[in-house]
């Protein structure tokens, strides 16, 4: 069967592309474009391994066609640094012990970004429900819980430092 | 043309890339020509084939799988795996052919394309059924993978209270969220392999053996690993399927398991049903154990099934001082994947007959649970009846009574559970490790691999103890058997024991290497030099240590267990670094509720796997888990470093202590785990 | 985990997307948000030559209160129902289903109208569609035609939908007066399917007595169930800890659940019991301050 050809923002970037329609949008970051951040768990849409934002919005791309990317803001883990500076959120799962192995992190920080952007001040049960969609097998979750708090804080630091700036 | 351009920043264990996704997995690889493999396998617990055509297949690769690894077994004779599936399958999820394409797509779309016709059989599904059955392998006369007595037989003691009873462990599946994966790519003679594992040296010799290869010249090197749990230790007939699929088609070759494949054909842990009596004074002094343990060993003999009975029944008197024991041990063959090691690989087994058979003790002598087992622990150092050596115990229990608050809880409630355990780690035969110092930069391989452990932290930080060089300045290399001459592996909680004691030989003989050339020894001449040690450091002692958790629950009116507290209290030795410890412990404090509450692998009457999904086989969410309160003693071992194992304490004493306390907030007696809300229900 | 091949359309008007249903006929498949389809034709436990893909269908994701219907475009995603302060405020019943549903990363994609339309038993919002005494607006070549809430769903992963129809929009009667309704959902694990779950909706008299009952039923059977008997038996009555026994007991005889992974269906008719009694208690509070 041929393939269609999309036209997406990636990281900021117009990207266009032929793609097979059948191509799960996972696939389409990691093997065209080489974004091997975002990873693939399962193969039944429950790990979150694969988790990127689609206009704003944290969905699995395990789940979801490149095709369907036509058109749409796409944000994978490698988005979230700015020139190699890691965001807030990466800081605090860093600092905060937020992995072990590694793999389902990309994942748990894009959830986690979404989460906070909708709700600044989560409490411990809405992060933990927050990540339902996401899983981890290493760390029992408590730290990565931890990590997401700290993220909030310094996601509201970085707010008042670039309010400061504008006044 | 078919080689991987990783720099030294790539192949460096790095944290920190994986916040920004520069990890470095299997399944980014991306070599010129790389051929998509991908397993048919079979959909019966047990058939003749009748007939099979296209796709590569045992016409193509009739190969035996070696058994290398945690655990592995020398005397595997007649059940050990094929590579591919022969005349017969014995459970599904059993490689029978495999295809390669250029894109993955198209390699599932060939899938299609062979053709196999099955006999299916009546097939061998539980350990009664291996037990009433007839054997599953042509030429063996029963079921019996293996047999073992440990302990001398005694005469039954003149003791008032005799109970007895039999406990169940369903089997689990290790369910690291990077599932397997290889990539194998033969050029210029060399067979290079890039692997998520925790052994690269098992991987090695096992390709050798397994391709009846022995001038092969292989060379496996590690990528980050996504967990492993036990999972990854050992070899699979996938690797040796893409190792022979490269070397035949000239190609790279790359196999990435699915979660189905890694529920249907990953070797699970656990599978356990024990038979335990337990004979005792009135007062609670326990005179004497009787046990038998029984294992799903599965189809062949590739994992630990083997081993399992053995090493489950040497800890069968936990940390209690026992005089009288003996355990008679069974793998049994079944129509299922063959078991394997799973974080705890026989020790949370152990730990759930005593624990659970002296709680019945307690509530049949109507004791309290901690006196009736601080009565029954030695103050000195003993030797069980069958063989294991245990500290004086008493001392490190009677304060982790008071460190988990264990009074006060009983008072307030009533689901409350309590468990003491023995962690036997797996020192023997200890590890390798090898330090290069050039260009003022000291670069080390370990001969163990972590997947998500954090090596890194502990080897930079021995690095700088015994050899004062910045912690900056270390790397710690993933595994390599091009830069390991052997190797052992990372599991049965050893790592930072017996690769840090590695580090610490390694880091004394370069010193040794300094003052032979300086006289004396100093980090600046060390660093202006050049220095390459290897040292393969050699651990039999052994290096058991203590643990203990509490917990508390609530039963909701759907007979869902709500937890309250979780607590763990564990004699880690000298702590390498606190929050690694803190943070190990949690997860496996996880993966203990896991195993208590939702995790299983279910068959039905046929075999079939009804287990379909990461979420149906019980990975706890979020949601799911309490947080957990983790205390930490540091008694340093007898090691320089100081360092005693951890990794899987939680899951010997999580499950125990849980179930305790879902026993007594429930009032139902409880026998197996998964718990479920269908037993707890009233 | 790699679908077979298929052709993709993505039409952005109905008429397109109606003339590629009757161009194809039987080949083809909507989807909307794909959260059940993709995974399936994943696994190639199903696969179809023509998907159909209208989630880009204008006009079809609003949320609003018309007259004596709460409408609901099929496009809406759960996410959207889940966030829309009107219906957490008056459906409350949707909205508390909205949230049960599968993890937020899937309510960010799926929407109502797949959930309702795929047929799956343990779909939530068909039985809370029941509850509502809602109506699916169907739209084919033919015209627009409406199909009760409880005949929608005729079998497991079958709907009464004719080949070449879409699923337009969600008509929920509007709440009014004493109203009230509650989402109980059952599960072994967090991360599971539910043992049972069932959904009720309540509006009262001024008497307090119970002027309409609204009860459907989630994994109970191989379809969504409306308890209808439960539902006479309630109508007319004051609640009264006998009462509400009453009826869960003739909600558990009106069920019909299997033994499978989840439990036994003892297990399932002793929990969908208790979540019956429970969410009547609930949907009377509710109503009385609704």
């Amino acid at each position: 069967m041929g393939t269609m050809k999309i036209k997406t923002t990636i990281n900021g970037k117009k990207v266009e592309a032929e793609v097979e329609p059948r191509k799960l949008l996972v696939h389409f970051l990691r093997e065209d474009l080489n974004l091997t951040g975002t990873h693939v768990g399962c193969d039944t849409s429950n790990c979150g391994a694969c988790t990127v934002l689609v206009n704003g919005k944290a969905v699995k791309s395990c789940t979801m066609l490149a095709v369907q990317a036509n058109g749409k803001e796409i944000v994978t883990i490698e988005g979230l640094s700015k020139n190699d500076e890691l965001g807030p959120l990466q800081k605090a799962f860093l600092e905060k012990h937020g992995l072990q192995c590694g793999y389902c992190t990309s994942g748990m920080i894009l959830t986690s970004f979404w989460l906070l952007k909708k709700n600044r001040n989560p409490s411990e049960e809405e992060i933990r429900k927050g990540l339902s969609g996401n899983l981890c097998r290493c760390t029992g979750y408590q730290s990565i819980v931890e990590s997401v708090k700290y993220g909030a804080e310094l996601m509201k630091e970085k707010e008042e430092e670039r309010e400061v700036a504008v006044r | 043309m078919s080689t991987l351009n990783w720099g030294e920043r790539e192949l460096a264990y790095d944290v920190s890339g994986f916040v920004s996704g520069k990890g470095h997995f299997v399944d980014d690889i991306k070599l010129p020509g790389m051929l998509h493999m991908t397993v048919l396998r079979s959909p019966y617990a047990r058939a003749r084939i009748v007939s099979l055509k296209g796709g590569m297949s045992s016409k193509d690769l009739k190969a035996r799988m070696a058994s290398v690894g945690e655990g592995a077994s020398s005397e595997a004779g007649l059940s050990i795996e094929p590579v591919f599936a022969t005349e017969f399958v014995n459970y599904v999820g059993e490689p029978v052919a495999a295809v390669f394409a250029e894109d993955r797509y198209k390699s599932a779309d060939l899938l299609e394309s062979i053709e196999v016709d099955y006999e299916p059989m009546k097939p061998v599904v539980t350990i009664d059924d291996a037990l009433s059955m007839g054997p599953i392998h042509l030429g063996r006369k029963n079921n019996i993978m293996a047999e073992t007595i440990k302990g001398a037989d005694f005469k039954d003691p003149d003791s008032p209270i005799v109970i007895e009873d039999t406990l169940e462990n369903e089997r689990i599946s290790a369910n690291p969220i990077e599932p397997r994966g290889i990539v194998a790519s033969f050029s210029e003679g060399m067979l290079n392999v890039w692997i998520s594992t925790q052994a690269v040296h098992s991987i090695k010799e096992g390709l050798v053996e397994s391709l009846r290869n022995s001038e092969l010249l292989i060379h496996v090197m590690q990528t980050d690993t996504g967990g492993g749990f036990g999972s990854k230790g050992g070899l699979y007939p996938e690797y040796v399927i893409a190792a022979f699929a490269s070397m035949k088609f000239g190609k790279p070759v790359k196999w990435i398991e699915t979660r189905r494949e890694h529920l249907s054909s990953t070797h699970p842990g656990r599978g356990m049903r024990g038979k335990v009596k337990l004979f005792a004074e009135k007062d609670g002094k326990i005179t004497g154990l009787r046990g038998e343990v029984m294992i799903d060993a599965g189809a062949y003999d590739s994992g630990i099934a083997s081993f399992s009975p053995g090493f489950v029944a040497m800890q069968m008197t936990g940390p209690y001082f026992i005089e009288s024991a003996q355990v008679r041990g069974k793998a049994l063959f079944t129509n299922k994947v063959p078991q394997g090691p799973y974080r705890g690989a026989g020790r949370p087994e152990a730990s759930f007959l005593i624990e659970r058979m002296v709680d019945m003790l307690a509530d049949e002598l109507k004791m309290d649970p901690a006196d009736l087992r601080l009565m029954n622990m030695s103050e000195k150092p003993f030797t069980s009846p069958m063989g294991l050596k245990i500290d004086g115990a008493r001392p490190f229990f009677e304060s982790a009574v008071k460190e988990l608050g264990y009074m006060t809880e009983v008072k307030n409630s009533k689901g409350v559970g309590l468990s003491f355990f023995v962690l036997v780690p797996a020192v023997y035969p200890g590890e390798s490790a090898r330090i290069i110092i050039r260009d003022g930069r000291v670069r080390v391989w370990l001969g163990g691999n972590s997947h998500g452990q954090g090596h890194e932290v502990f080897v930079k930080k021995l690095v700088n103890e015994e050899l004062g060089v910045p912690e900056r300045l270390v790397t710690l290399y993933r595994g390599d058997t091009g830069m390991t001459k052997t190797g052992v592996g990372s599991w049965g909680s050893r790592s930072a024991i017996v690769g840090g004691a590695a580090i610490v030989a390694v880091c004394r003989k370069i010193k040794e290497d300094v003052v032979k050339i300086h006289g004396r020894y100093s980090t600046e001449s060390l660093l202006s030099g050049s220095y390459d040690e290897f040292i393969n450091n050699e651990l039999k002692m052994p290096l058991n240590s203590f643990g203990a958790n509490l917990a508390t629950v609530e039963i909701g009116k759907m007979g869902n267990v709500r937890i309250k507290k979780c607590v763990a209290f564990y004699d880690v030795g000298r702590a390498l670094n606190p929050d690694m410890v803190i943070g190990q412990i949690q997860g496996g404090m996880a993966q203990g509720i896991g195993q208590t509450l939702h995790e299983g692998l279910f068959y039905n009457d046929e075999g079939q796997l009804i287990t379909s999904s990461i979420s149906d086989a019980g990975v706890p969410l979020a949601e799911d888990l309490p947080n957990f309160t983790v205390k930490i003693a540091e008694n340093r071992s007898s090691l320089p470093h100081g360092a005693k194992g951890l990794g899987e304490s939680p899951t010997i004493g999580v499950p125990t202590a849980l179930i305790r306390a879902i026993e007594k907030a429930s009032g139902k007696r409880l026998r197996r785990t998964p718990v479920t809300p269908e037993e707890l229900i009233s | 985990m790699h679908p077979s091949s298929f052709e993709y359309f993505a039409p952005t008007k109905m008429e397109e997307a109606l003339d590629l249903l009757s161009k194809y006929k039987g080949d083809a498949k909507i989807m909307a948000g794909g959260q059940s389809l993709i995974p399936l034709l994943k696994l190639r436990i199903a696969s179809f030559p023509y998907v159909i893909d209208i989630s880009g269908l204008n006009g079809m994701r609003g949320i609003s209160e018309e007259g004596e219907y709460l409408e609901i475009g099929a496009l809406a995603t759960i996410s959207d129902i889940e966030e829309n302060e009107m219906v957490r405020e008056r459906y409350t019943i949707l909205h508390e289903a909205a949230v049960q549903i599968a993890d937020p990363l899937i309510r960010n994609r799926g929407t109502i109208g797949g959930n309702l339309s795929h047929g799956d038993p343990s779909n939530d919002m068909p039985s809370v569609a029941i509850a509502l005494k809602a109506k699916m607006e169907v739209i084919g070549k033919e015209g627009v035609r409406l199909i009760e809430g409880d005949s929608f769903i005729t079998d497991s992963f079958t709907n009464s939908m004719n080949e070449g129809e879409i699923l337009r929009r969600v008509l929920v009667p509007a709440a009014r007066g004493s109203t009230g309704g509650c989402y109980i959902k059952q599960k072994k694990s967090a991360g599971d399917f539910s043992v049972a779950a069932v959904a009720v909706q309540l509006s009262l008299n001024e008497n307090e007595s119970i002027r309409s009952a609204g009860i459907g039923l989630t994994s109970v059977a191989p379809k969504p169930l409306r308890a209808i008997r439960a539902e006479r038996f309630l109508e007319g009555k004051k609640i009264s800890d006998s009462v509400v026994k009453e009826a869960a007991k003739i909600v558990v005889s009106e069920s019909d659940p299997s033994t499978d992974f989840y439990g036994t269906s003892e297990f399932k008719k002793k929990v969908l019991e208790r979540i019956t009694e429970e969410a009547i208690n609930v949907s009377f509070e509710r109503a009385l301050v609704g």
